[in-house]
């Protein structure tokens, strides 16, 4: 037992700390955002070639099989810096694409857009939300029917993340309708492109973009499937635990980031002849808001260590997500109140990490969705 | 990052639990709820700790010299984490607060004498810190202890005084030089509890247990009850007051009346009724994310001290957090449970009674062993270098 971080885990941090401090200030970030652009490419190509599109991908197809905790520690130095590109949505889709190739069950076009993800050659993305999200198998109704060599899709997924600059996207659907909610999923690749395929952008909080696509009798071929016909659950759970473990790590990141810039400005704003952060009543907020976003993040990365060695993460991972979600919006609502009256204005920065952090708090399952796994595990009622 | 036992970490456990399983009988259950009560430790307690001193569980992470067995902390950790599952009243706060003390700062003859005698439970300190005038802020500490030829003459009076009544010496805070600034004029002194001059005042709480008021009317004691340097003892005492608030043994404290109440509703016939209700399922599952960070925030004090690093906030982050979250734990708990919560007799009240006298005493978690204010400061000024004016 030793929760800080080990010698190779400290230089991934530093390493990916020192580019994006190098490469990402908000000019950077604003630019995109204001652009409505869906990614900053010259970031994405950089990103690509230090590896790090694969860094937790198989070697066999060109990535580093670095472990999940290491991987979580670039997901928080991504969330810190507000970094302008879709790493979350791709490495979820390549991450599953790797799970069911690593036990024969990906296929020709999963593998060869794996190679294609790592080398930043191809944009991934994954639906699974649709009317009524959540990150259990309920949420997933969309059909899919037989038809000829494939099948044939019919339905609409909603808040699909970096979808108008994906080339293929990861789309869970139901195979067969009959069976409990565990069973009777699949999860099927669709190029972006397909006839019939139709999205429409839906602007959200964080300023990120994504999607409702609509599915209007889309036809894949059987080199779509990923993982087996209607055992898609096995695959979309650890996708699920991943994704909101991943998520955690932006949020985290974002808040520890916008809390420092709150206690600078609080050393050096000045209010009845003294710098406000010599005051109690701040120096209290402050001490609250450090003590929240670590709690925060030993809570997802104990979750991500769960993970990366294979055991039962289901309560790490919810915990981490329901406590995340709530307590970073609290640590930011605070570093707001400590900025007064700048915290609103645009030109502003501190906007940037208060619009995130916030709008990604609420994605992949609300803090009541996730008290409910954790009430689950505890095998109350 | 590794938040896991390794497969000899756990057999130690199990060495642990199965001793306390063993020898904990239902004779010292019953004595533990009496000494919990204020009537002292009862004599079955008394050989139970003797024989925990035989196994050289306590002190095990102290240096050879000094009667330990330089065990990596991880053991120390998980001993101190069984104590308190099994809720033996061995008061650890000697072991982690005054014997480092003494390693740190006693002469070879203080070392000899007492560390040896604190593993065998033969010497028991009561802290001497809080007085009518103060409590965390020590500066303002009045207990005078005046030099002549023989020794020192103490006059004053301390208060909070926690298990003086059954302790063997007091660990005590007194001013030497009351010219000095502040915090500069203070020494310790470990006195005996049977030296003439001292009264002893029982001062009754409210879960039916007892702290004390204490007397010094013209002291006497030699000058080899002086710890360490004269003058320096504020900044021994901060050393050791540190070091005191990390362990297992407090972040259990904080967490026990959410592992009482999650008890109750999967164990207990109402209580699983209770538990049915999804309101209640979502108030637990919060309060169980909040245990954890308790429990992880002891981990990465631990991980940090193994590491040889100083934790510059983050003790003073779990005494804010663990309190605060017993705190709420113990209301969350009275308004799930309702009127059974209020029950106090143990033989018709959930879990012996436990739940009304967590309540009333959880408070002390937040003021004891100083305030959680006083820690927010802390960790602003050390720990994010926030400027004092």
């Amino acid at each position: 037992m030793d929760i800080l971080l080990d010698e190779d885990e400290q230089v991934i941090q530093e390493a990916v700390r020192h580019y994006f401090e190098a490469e990402c200030d908000t000019d950077r970030v604003r630019r995109i955002e204001d652009g409505g652009e869906l990614l900053d490419t010259e970031m994405w190509q950089q990103l690509a070639e230090l590896g790090w599109l694969g860094l937790a991908l198989p070697a066999m197809q060109g990535g580093s099989e670095a472990p999940f905790t290491q991987l979580c520690l670039l997901f928080e130095e991504a969330g810190r810096a507000l970094a302008p590109v879709p790493l979350h949505p791709h490495t979820v889709a390549s991450l599953t694409l790797a799970d069911a190739v690593a036990v024969g069950k990906g296929g020709p076009l999963a593998e060869r857009l794996l190679s294609e993800a790592a080398a930043g050659e191809s944009l991934l993305t994954w639906a699974w939300n649709e009317r009524l999200p959540g990150t259990g198998p309920e949420a997933v109704t969309m059909s899919a029917e037989p038809d000829g060599n494939g099948w044939r899709l019919n339905g609409t997924k909603r808040f699909v993340e970096a979808f108008e600059g994906a080339d293929y996207c990861l789309v869970a659907v139901r195979s067969n309708p009959s069976g409990g909610p565990e069973e009777g999923m699949s999860l099927l690749l669709v190029d972006t492109k397909a006839e019939g395929v139709a999205g429409v952008a839906q602007r959200a909080m964080g300023g990120d973009t994504q999607s409702e696509v609509a599915f209007d009798n889309v036809h894949v071929d059987g080199d779509a499937l990923v993982g087996a016909v209607d055992a898609g659950w096995e695959l979309a759970r650890p996708m699920l635990e991943r994704a909101v473990v991943l998520n955690c790590a932006l949020v985290v990141g974002a808040t520890r980031r916008a809390a420092e810039r709150a206690f600078a400005y609080a050393k050096e704003r000045v209010a009845f002849g003294h710098p406000i952060g010599s005051f109690q009543a701040i120096q209290h907020l402050c001490a609250d808001m450090i003590t929240w976003v670590d709690g925060a993040e030993l809570l997802t990365r104990e979750a991500a260590w769960h993970i990366a060695l294979g055991m039962d993460a289901a309560l790490p991972v919810a915990a981490a997500k329901a406590f995340t979600n709530e307590r970073c919006q609290m640590v930011i609502r605070e570093a707001n109140q400590i900025h007064g009256g700048y915290a609103q204005v645009k030109e502003f920065d501190q906007q940037l990490w208060y619009r995130r952090a916030a709008a990604w708090s609420m994605r992949l399952g609300t803090s009541l969705d996730h008290r409910k796994t954790v009430a689950r595990a505890l095998e109350l009622g | 990052m590794d938040f896991g036992f390794t497969p000899e970490n756990e057999a130690f456990r199990a060495e642990i639990r199965d001793f306390l399983n063993e020898h904990v009988s239902d004779g010292i259950r019953q004595e533990m709820k009496q000494s919990a009560a204020g009537h002292g430790l009862g004599p079955l307690t008394k050989v139970l700790i003797g024989k925990i001193g035989d196994r050289d569980w306590i002190g095990m992470s102290w240096p050879e010299e000094y009667g330990g067995r330089a065990a990596d902390l991880i053991d120390q950790y998980i001993f101190e984490e069984e104590l308190a599952r099994a809720r033996v009243p061995l008061n650890l706060g000697n072991f982690i607060e005054q014997a480092p003390a003494i390693m740190f700062a006693g002469t070879e003859a203080q070392k000899k004498y007492f560390l040896p005698r604190i593993v065998k439970g033969e010497v028991t300190f009561a802290l001497g810190y809080s007085e009518p005038s103060g409590g965390t802020d020590l500066g303002s500490l009045k207990t005078r202890a005046v030099e002549d030829e023989d020794g020192f003459v103490i006059n004053g009076q301390k208060v909070f005084t926690t298990r003086a009544e059954q302790s063997s010496h007091i660990y005590l805070m007194a001013r030497t030089d009351p010219d000095a600034p502040k915090h500069k004029g203070i020494s310790i002194f470990l006195v005996p509890m049977d030296t003439p001059g001292i009264t002893v005042r029982p001062l009754w709480t409210l879960p039916g247990g007892r702290t004390n008021e204490v007397f010094f009317e013209d002291v006497r004691v030699p000058k080899d009850t002086l710890l360490g340097e004269r003058n320096k003892g504020w900044y021994i005492g901060a050393s050791a007051l540190n070091l005191g608030r990390a362990g297992a043994r407090r972040y259990c404290t904080y967490v026990s009346p959410f592992e009482d109440l999650l008890r109750f509703l999967k164990e207990d016939e109402i209580g699983r009724e209770l538990a049915k209700d999804p309101v209640v399922q979502d108030k637990v599952a919060q309060l169980y994310c909040e245990a954890r960070v308790a429990k992880l925030f002891t981990m990465r004090s631990l991980s940090m001290v193994r590491r040889g690093e100083n934790p510059p906030y983050q003790i003073s982050s779990e005494k804010v957090w663990g309190p605060e979250f017993q705190v709420r734990a113990t209301e969350a708990a009275s308004q799930i449970m309702g009127d059974y919560h209020q029950l106090w007799d143990e033989d018709q009240a959930p879990n012996g009674g436990s739940f009304p006298r967590q309540y009333v005493s959880a408070m002390v978690s937040t003021f004891g062993h100083g305030s959680t204010q006083v820690m927010r400061t802390a960790i602003a000024r050390r720990g994010l270098d926030l400027p004092r004016e």
